[in-house]
Parts: C-alpha cells; structure tokens; sequence
C-alpha cells in the first residue's frame, strides 16, 4: 500500500523480525484476491487478499493488520479475511491492531506482545526502530509532495519522476535501518536541486478520495505519475504519515482541525470512511487557488457514496471544476485517461479565460 | 406547519413514534405514497449515481414531498444501540438530499442517536420547537409517542406451516412491498412460513455474535448474522433467505460471514436493484422453495450444493 511498505521493512529490519514483504500490487494479486473474494466487496479488499496469498507463497505465517470500528466496512475485513484464508488452508496466525476503546488495553498489549516477542533486540532498539520507521514514512511523503509539486515546473520533462523512482528503489536495496534513513535525507535534499522555471504556469490539481485507492499506485492507475507526465502539479494531503498523525492526534480529539473547519460548510459531521476530509481537501484546495481536483474512491465505496452527492454541489457553489473517477477491477486504462485528459484540457482552458468552446 | 414524512429506510420501524408525536403536536402530517414506479423513478433521477436502492427510493419520497410541506423529516441516524452504527449512508443522508434534490425546503439535519434516551428527547425537543413553543406539549407528545412506539412489534413470525423459512434483510427492504416485489406473499402463496430476526431474542443473538473474532460494528451485521446462525443451529428451519440491495456494503460481509457459519444449510440471496425484473424473481423462488421441498422428502438432507 503506496509507501506504507518503506516504513514497515525499515521498522522489521530494525527490530530484527524475519518479514516477507508481497511483490508490488500488480494484474496477479489483483486476479488472486477477485478469485477468493466476495463479489461485492470493494477494491482494496480484493488487492490485501491477493497481496497475502502472494506472500503466503513466499512463506509468510503471520499477517499485521489494522482495524478500525467506524461503520466503514474496513473494520470487517479482518474478521472475514481470516475466514477466507481459513478455508483456502492456509494456517496462520493473524495479529489485529484495534482502536484501545474496542478491545482493552491489555488485549492490545497482548496482540502487540506476540509481534514483538519475535525480536531479539534490546527494548532501547525497539523504540528506536519505531521512531525510524516514523522518521522514514515522513521523509518518503515529503519528498514525494515535492516531486508531485516541482513536476509542474521541471525544465526537463520527466525529471522529477525518475528522481521519485530512483529514491524507492535505492531505499529498499538497503537492509539497514540507519542507512536508509541517510538515503532518505540526501534526497530530500537532492529534490529541491532539480532545475526548474519559475515562470511557468502549470496546472495544478488536488487528488482527494478515499485513501487506499489514492495511496496506492496501482488502484488509481498511477495517476500520480501520470499527472507529471502531463507537467501538472499535484497535491494530495492524505498520506500514509498523515494518517499517522490522525490516528495518534485522535486519542485528544485535535486530529485535523483544518479540514474540520474547512468542511464544516457542507458536512459537519464524521460520518465513517475519510468522507469528511475528502470534503475538506476539496475545499481547501479551493482556497489555495488549485485548478481542480480530481476524487478516486473504489466502487461501492460508502462513505465516498456520500460525497460525490455533495461535490458537484462545492463545484458549482466555489466555481471549482471536480471530477470524480471510480475504480474496480474492471477499471479499463483507456477510458480513464481519456477523462483525465479531457478534464486537465477544461482546467488548462479555464486558466487561459477561454470564455467560449464550453 | 406541515411536516412531511418520507415513507422510506427506518419510516418501517419507527413510524409510530414520528407519526404519533407530530400529530400530539398539532401539525399537519403527510406522509408520502407507497413507493411506486413514479416515485422510484424520481429517486433514480436525483440521486447519486451510485447509491443504492433504498437510498434512491428515499430520494424520490422526499422529491414527491417537497411541494407539499414546510419541513421535511430527514433523520440522520447516527446510532440505535450502543457502540454500533447503522451504515455510513445514513449518516451522510440530509447531506445528500441536500444537495441531490433542489427547492427543497427546510430539513431535520440533526444527529440522532437512537440509544440514549437523553439524546432521543434533545433530539425530539428540538423538532417540536420547529413547530411549536409550547414546552409542555412537546413532554406529553414525546411521552406519548414513545409509549406507542413501545407497543408496536414488526417483524413476522408465522405458524401452522411444514416450510419455515428465515427472512433476513434490511427492514426497508423487507416490508417495502414495491421493491422487493410482493415478497412476503409470494412466500405465503408458495406455503411457506416466515420467520424474522425481531423473534429471535437479544440474548441468544449476542451469544452467536460473541462467537466471532470481532465484534460487528453494524446493528443490521449482527442482527441478521446473530438470527441466521442462532436458528441454524436450532434446526427450527429449513432454509434462509435474505433480500440484499446491489451494492450493499454491509450485506457484502454479512452475507459471507453467514454463509460461512452456515456452510452448506439452503440460502438464496436475492439481490434487488432499479431493474429487478420480477419474472427472474419468481423463478428463482420457484427453485428455491422446490430444492427445500426435495431436501425435506429425501432424508438425507443433501447438500444445497447438489
């Protein structure tokens, strides 16, 4: 799931725990995962099944995964994940990472004790593996929020995308913690050494939606890259450091006060799913003078069901074009290009005050 | 004032309490029509492309109202029992509407939590000062729709049949006769005796529930999945079926958790949408009801897998 991997092979390598880490989401895991999947479940469902028989295959006998219990049905995917898995044969132990208030703290201590019972490490390097595996998820995000940024203004096209790539693939060569951090910050500030022009005028759009789908490269088709194919400058706030800190900011009730505030106009409420915040991008983004913004949620996506009613709505109210795309595994490449080009083509115009053609 | 209630999602469990309290108060109530073709028709044409049914069919209530009113009754249910939701949809509903269907009139855009008192009476009081200042009259009206509410059963239980079915599902789905076609019935034609998940009691519910590795977050989730494996398991039945609307996020675990408790126990899953057609409907009935009938002549009890 987008750079969420970086983090946790740096936090393994650290603590020292033998991990199998799946092949890049990819045509495979994604058949696998509709072969054992419900019909009607959503995307992501569908990519985690085929990313955990993948590493099954590799030898993989325990699964991490996080819960929630907000009425999104992501909160539901462990226990039916397990099931599937169950009945496939395989033999696994399963760790759950649930919200404190839903199962007590000592059975998350417990849950968390049997994935740390692995490590040999001393408690000190424990710690610090997490403080690294935090450090490197916030250097990955930043550095990729400069390069989807500069992309729009490189003097040589393609520049900063083969900069993001080459950064990935250094970072996970290294077995080394401490290592890959340096890699990280050399990077960091390597990027703002592209060259660029000042005085261009790029487009710029704000990816917003539902966070697997946007994170993750292969669910939207990499729209990310494509947008700097294209010489647009993109934006997206939720990243998986992002996440990070709204889970932990939650327990104070002072997670994301800006959206809150933003989106408070058309939705003043948490209703499940990042529904609230994908309205407050879209309104930020507004604010911040961006073009457009373009939403991805995967189909059936309830939470996201809700704010596709209401975006059109922000668009004609703020005079803000939005596009909204869904995606499935149906999902044909050609079709979807061809609306993000048609929709960069209406920003492009609108910038120009093309008054006609409409 | 007139207020108008749309007659679609959760109007079938508690609309004794809505009715009875906006009549105590004196306001003039109109309820919608019984969904129709119009107004089914009207909900696909507001409503968000990819909501599903119930959604849009409450849209079109609400588009058939809005002429007609001043204020319309748009719960938004955040909750019914402690520490469960119902579905995100509606908690997002008024926004919806909202933004879905213009000239609307006024709306009821608060949350509503059904599982505390406290919060059920804010809740009410503040509808009742839309319509009234009088404070006292809100108390008894609220009173008194609370205790007629509290009288009202849903739900089926039949007798005296040979087959017994479960009949699982959303309310709205299972006691809104146009879209699910006349279900219950055709059941009833067919002989067939139905049960549903109100006569199952709460307790052994929760017994079935605390079975599983998680706890469901959803009040429809561990009804449904609750009553299927309690009844399973008591062999009262002889079969279950649950009518699910496309697209149906809940129903997408649900029905595999049950499925799954189940094993290879008879269920038919009847998926409706906008373009049901009702001969494919009956058809599949038809095969249903028949396979019950064999299973119970053999008495091998083979598998519904053949």
């Amino acid at each position: 799931m987008g750079n969420v991997y970086i983090a946790a092979k740096i936090f393994f390598d650290g603590m020292g725990i033998d991990y199998v880490i799946p092949p890049m989401n990819n045509k495979a895991a994604l058949e696998i995962g509709v072969e054992h999947s419900p019909e009607e479940m959503c995307l992501p469902f569908k990519i985690m099944i085929g990313n955990f028989i993948q590493s099954i295959e590799q030898g993989a006998d325990t699964i991490l995964l996080v819960g929630s219990c907000g009425p999104c049905r992501f909160g539901e995917y462990s226990e039916l994940q397990m099931k599937i898995l169950k009945n496939l044969g395989h033999d696994l132990q399963f760790i759950v990472m649930d919200y404190v208030k839903d199962i007590g703290r000592s059975e998350l201590m417990n849950r968390l004790g049997i994935l740390i019972s692995e490590s040999k490490k001393s408690s000190r390097e424990k710690v610090l593996a997490s403080l690294r595996a935090i450090k490197a998820i916030n250097l990955i995000d930043k550095i990729e929020e400069r390069a989807h940024h500069l992309a729009g203004y490189e003097v040589n096209r393609g520049e900063c995308k083969k900069f993001l790539n080459k950064c990935k693939r250094d970072v996970f060569e290294t077995d080394n913690p401490s290592e890959a951090i340096r890699i990280l910050e050399s990077y960091r500030k390597n990027i703002e050494k592209v060259k660029i022009n000042k005085n261009k005028k790029p487009v710029k759009v704000a990816v917003i939606g539902e966070i697997y789908t946007v994170i993750d490269p292969f669910s939207n088709l990499n729209i990310e890259d494509k947008l700097m194919d294209y010489g647009v400058c993109s934006k997206r706030k939720l990243t998986p450091s992002w996440w990070v800190k709204d889970a932990a900011m939650k327990v104070l009730n002072l997670n994301s006060l800006d959206l809150r505030r933003a989106s408070k106009e058309y939705l003043p409420y948490y209703i499940g799913g990042h529904a609230r915040e994908c309205i407050g991008e879209a309104m930020i983004a507004q604010k911040q003078n961006l073009d457009g913004a373009i939403q991805i949620f995967p189909m059936g996506c309830m939470p996201e069901i809700i704010t596709k009613a209401i975006l059109p709505s922000i668009s004609r109210d703020k005079d803000f074009p939005i596009m909204s795309l869904v995606v499935d595994e149906m999902t044909g490449e050609g079709g979807y290009v061809t609306r993000i080009e048609a929709f960069l083509d209406l920003l492009e115009r609108r910038q120009e005050n093309v008054s006609h053609g409409c | 004032m007139k207020v108008g209630i749309p007659k679609g999602l959760l109007y079938y469990k508690y609309y004794p309490f809505i009715e009875t309290f906006l009549k105590e108060l004196g306001a003039y109530v109109v309820v919608s029509d019984d969904t129709n073709k119009g107004i089914l028709n009207e909900g696909v044409k507001y409503a968000v492309d990819e909501a599903c049914l119930p959604i849009k069919v409450f849209h079109g209530h609400v588009a058939s109202l809005r002429e007609r009113c001043d204020l319309i009754i748009v719960p938004r249910i955040m909750c019914i029992r402690d520490r469960e939701y119902i579905c995100p949809k509606f908690c997002g509903l008024p926004e919806m509407i909202k933004n879905s269907i213009t000239d609307m009139p006024k709306i009821t855009e608060l949350p509503l939590y059904i599982n505390s008192e406290k919060s059920l009476y804010n809740w009410f009081r503040k509808i009742g000062f839309m319509i009234t200042d009088n404070i006292c009259a809100i108390d008894t009206a609220y009173i008194r729709a609370l205790n007629v509410q509290k009288k009202f059963k849903s739900g089926i239980k039949d007798e005296g049949y040979e087959t017994n079915i479960v009949l699982l599902g959303h309310p709205y789905n299972l006691y809104d006769n146009f879209i699910n076609m006349n279900l219950i019935e055709k059941l009833h034609k067919f002989g067939v005796g139905l049960i549903t998940e109100e006569f199952v009691e709460e307790n052994y519910i929760d017994e079935e529930v605390n079975r599983l590795y998680k706890r469901p977050f959803w009040s429809f989730a561990r009804k449904s999945y609750g009553a299927a494996a309690y009844l399973h398991s008591q062999d009262k039945i002889d079969g279950i079926i649950y009518v699910s609307s496309f697209s149906c996020g809940i129903d997408s675990v649900v029905i595999e958790l049950i499925k799954d408790r189940i094993k290879d126990f008879p269920m038919l899953v009847l998926k409706i949408d906008e373009q049901t057609g009702e001969a494919g409907i009956n058809t599949r009935l038809e095969a249903f009801i028949d396979m019950i009938d064999r299973r119970n002549i053999i008495e091998d009890n083979l598998s519904a897998h053949g």
